[in-house]
């Protein structure tokens, strides 16, 4: 029996995709509670800002961290569902709670496995519990699978692999920052342009999660410059796309500008996927001009050293980035780039339709 | 001909609306009956009903997240299609549909 690749490979992109549409409003909800508290909250002694002090900020702290150590078993265990259906849940479930444990490093910190660690997990679970299912069993068996077989097997072999990778995973994944730290002048600009490239290019898929996940577990490791670079290029695909449609309205239909508006909205709490009606109707147009403007905002960020302390992006989180002046500007020349670039290239795209089709038929 | 179709996108916002509108419209054009179960971030919504999957000709998969209850449609006719086909060309999917049946 061949196994087709591409058949395979098309697959597995649908188990991430569905484990990262379970968990992105985890991520959208504790990231903005989140945000919400340090924006309130007084300096501490270190002088970031420290919700300690007020009953109801560390509530709502309280509250957006539970729903923030919730997403990578979310990711894990949907991950595993897409798999394995309704069994895949328990294995995925432990898999992506293991993931998300801190492990101590041999210098003393510590780190989780996180975000690549949890999609492991899913993955190896879906293909656990699938192998299971397959297991000659017994009829007498049979009604305990699904409650008692399945999960306790499951979570066995899942957990005990999780517990042999956690700690490699987590190296890994302090290991990049590390290097990433390390990276002074030009390197340092580099990366601000890649994670920019990479918040836009999916907006809010997995590319996308993937350097939000690195900008967030900067924030635990004490280095803030990373989320700035990541919260500026959140915020400027759906801006950028909302004000070209105030821009130049001829160039959008009804749909595009009331789509416009919500995008507007949603940019300025930090939703990248404001930009998805846009880009899925016209993805040749809209995906470099929206990279364009994260790229941009995200080297500006860098360059002016704005940092972020909470997991999340746009304009909600000014009240605790450092460099104030520095975001604002950095999130306005990335959304003027968007917003200009885009209508520059649908006028073209629109003059030259029109001279193809010299009598418009509707 | 009578279809059933189930679209869903990661996100679950925008795709999987635009893309159920855009199969309604085509099939209205193309004079086919189509009835459009979405699954997006509000969870199912318009769900099929087992009469309408056992009355279909054939049965219209747009999505790129893993479907809750494929069983449903176990021996009927599938075409299964990323979201995108469906909101850029869905003439495309019911002309698919029409060669193989």
């Amino acid at each position: 029996m061949a196994i087709d690749f591409k058949e395979t490979a098309a697959r597995h992109k649908q188990y991430l995709l569905t484990g990262v549409s379970y968990a992105v409003p985890f991520i959208a909800c504790g990231g903005i509670l989140i945000a919400v508290s340090l924006a309130f909250a007084p300096p501490g002694p270190n002088g970031a800002p420290d919700p300690s002090g007020s009953e109801i900020l560390s509530l709502i702290e309280k509250i957006g961290a539970s729903a923030f150590s919730l997403m990578f078993p979310v990711l894990g265990g949907f991950i595993a569902y897409a798999m394995a259906s309704r069994p895949g849940l328990v294995p995925g479930f432990i898999g992506g709670a293991i993931a998300s444990m801190p492990q101590t490093l041999p210098d003393g910190k510590t780190a989780n496995a996180g975000f690549l660690g949890a999609i492991f997990a899913g993955l190896l679970a879906g293909h656990v519990v699938n192998l299971i299912k397959k297991a000659p069993i017994p009829v007498i068996f049979k009604p305990i699978m699904p409650i008692l077989i399945i999960p306790i097997f499951g979570a066995l072999l899942v957990g005990s692999v999780m517990f042999v990778v956690n700690l490699p995973i987590a190296k890994t994944m302090v290991g990049l920052g590390d290097m990433l730290k390390q990276m002074e002048g030009q390197s340092q600009y580099l990366l601000a342009a890649i994670l920019g490239a990479m918040i836009a290019f999916d907006m809010g898929g997995p590319v996308n999660k993937a350097a939000f996940f690195f900008g967030a577990s900067m924030i635990e490791q004490g280095n803030f410059r990373i989320m700035g670079a990541v919260a500026i290029a959140i915020c400027t695909p759906p801006l950028g796309l909302g004000l070209a449609t105030l821009l130049r309205r001829k160039l959008w239909n009804d749909d595009q500008r009331n789509a416009g508006k919500a995008a507007l909205g949603m940019g300025m709490i930090g939703i990248t996927e404001g930009a998805i009606p846009f880009a899925a109707a016209d993805p040749i147009r809209v995906l470099p001009c929206i990279m364009a403007g994260s790229i941009t905002g995200a080297v500006i960020g860098m360059a002016a050293q704005v940092g972020d302390h909470a997991p999340h992006g746009g304009p909600i989180v000014l009240p605790v980035v450092d460099n104030r002046w520095w975001y604002v500007f950095a999130i306005v020349v990335g959304t003027l780039v968007t917003a200009i670039s885009i209508n520059a290239l649908k006028a073209v795209g629109q003059k030259k339709e029109n001279e193809a089709q010299p009598a418009p038929a509707a | 001909m009578k279809f059933v179709a189930v679209t869903g996108c990661p996100t679950g916002i925008a795709h999987t609306y635009m893309a159920a509108e855009q199969l309604e419209k085509t099939a209205r054009e193309l004079g086919h009956e189509i009835q459009v179960e979405t699954q997006g971030a509000m969870g199912i919504e318009n769900e099929l009903s087992a009469a309408a999957i056992a009355g279909a000709d054939a049965v219209i998969l747009a999505a790129d997240i893993a479907i809750e209850g494929a069983d449903r449609f176990d021996g009927k006719t599938k075409i299964e299609v990323p979201v995108q086909t469906a909101i850029k060309e869905a003439g495309s999917i019911f002309a698919r549909a029409g060669a193989v049946k």
